[in-house]
């Protein structure tokens, strides 16, 4: 076990969610919180911090969401708190994967290629799902979830494919394949709301969905680069033979 | 070109580096899948603004 290059890689997913705290409140979190308000206007929905909408409101039944819940049950360090806790979770696991695409492949990542690796994760977990499915806001209408959610597992499983026969492999028959690859989810299209009606404003939706998408450019393109500094640095060693 | 010292490579043969892969592949996959992707509440509310802003589907 090259425990080393599992610590380096972690180390780095724990930078790059901390640094992506601040980031995601200049802009994604507001944009959130104001659609919040929309959504306790429009009755059900779950709310956060507003405990007592929910459940006086209207039934639950004429919103887009599944699940109408008084205060949620979330962990008790607050809103900001438990934000920067998923963050520095999710960070770590996006490096972890990362730094086991990289083992597989026989690749080492480095300072100075790191910012690639980082842009191959936005555009695999990021952009593509983004193209067919943006990020969205809540209160905002959305097919079902299990639908979207399976959508966006084998749009980001055939992207990384893609990506991979594109970028590693010289044949043509594998780039074409990866672009085949990448673009069938998108021809297929994703689960879409039957109805469109929506109480967020459509121009906070966009204004979300771009800085959703450049927030998370800003993530990758920390945290690659942090991979390849933290593996050069602790983890180059166990990578000799 | 000079050839760069830093290698792009790994030198370690596959059988070597095998398990650490799995393994953090593992832990990254069940990591991302509880942040992003769980129906548990307790960690859908948690992650709630993460999900969004990282364009999770949610709700």
């Amino acid at each position: 076990m090259l425990v080393k290059y599992l610590l380096a890689t972690i180390i780095a997913g724990l930078f790059a969610g901390i640094i992506l705290t601040p980031a995601m409140y200049v802009k994604n979190v507001p944009l959130i919180l104001h659609a919040e308000e929309y959504e306790s206007a429009g009755g059900g929905g779950h709310s956060h911090d507003t405990p007592a909408s929910a459940s006086e409101s209207a039934p639950a039944a004429v919103t887009p969401h599944e699940h109408a819940e008084e205060a949620g049950p979330e962990l008790p360090f607050g809103r900001l708190g438990n934000t920067l806790l998923i963050n520095l979770v999710a960070g770590a696991g996006f490096a972890l994967i990362t730094g086991a695409a990289a083992l597989f492949l026989g690749r080492r990542i480095t300072l100075q290629n790191g910012i690639y690796w980082g842009l191959a994760g936005f555009f695999i977990f990021n952009f593509a799902p983004a193209f067919s499915l943006a990020p969205e806001l809540p209160a905002m209408p959305a097919a079902d979830l299990a639908m979207r959610q399976t959508w966006w597992l084998i749009t980001v499983i055939l992207t990384a494919g893609g990506v991979y026969l594109i970028v590693l492999r010289e044949q043509i028959w594998a780039k074409l394949l990866g672009v085949i690859l990448i673009v069938a989810p998108h021809i297929y299209g994703a689960p879409e709301a039957e109805d469109l009606t929506s109480a967020v404003p459509p121009t906070l939706a966009s204004e979300f969905a771009v800085s959703a998408l450049a927030t998370n450019l800003f993530f990758w393109v920390v945290l690659g680069t942090a991979l390849g500094w933290a593996i050069q640095n602790y983890a180059s060693s166990e990578l000799e033979q | 070109m000079a050839t760069v010292r830093t290698s792009n490579t790994i030198s370690l043969p596959l059988a070597s580096r095998l398990t650490t892969a799995v393994v953090s592949l593992l832990l990254g996959v069940f990591i991302i899948y509880g942040v992003g992707l769980s129906h548990s509440e307790t960690l859908h509310d948690t992650a709630h603004d993460t999900r969004h802003s990282y364009g999770f589907p949610c709700h």
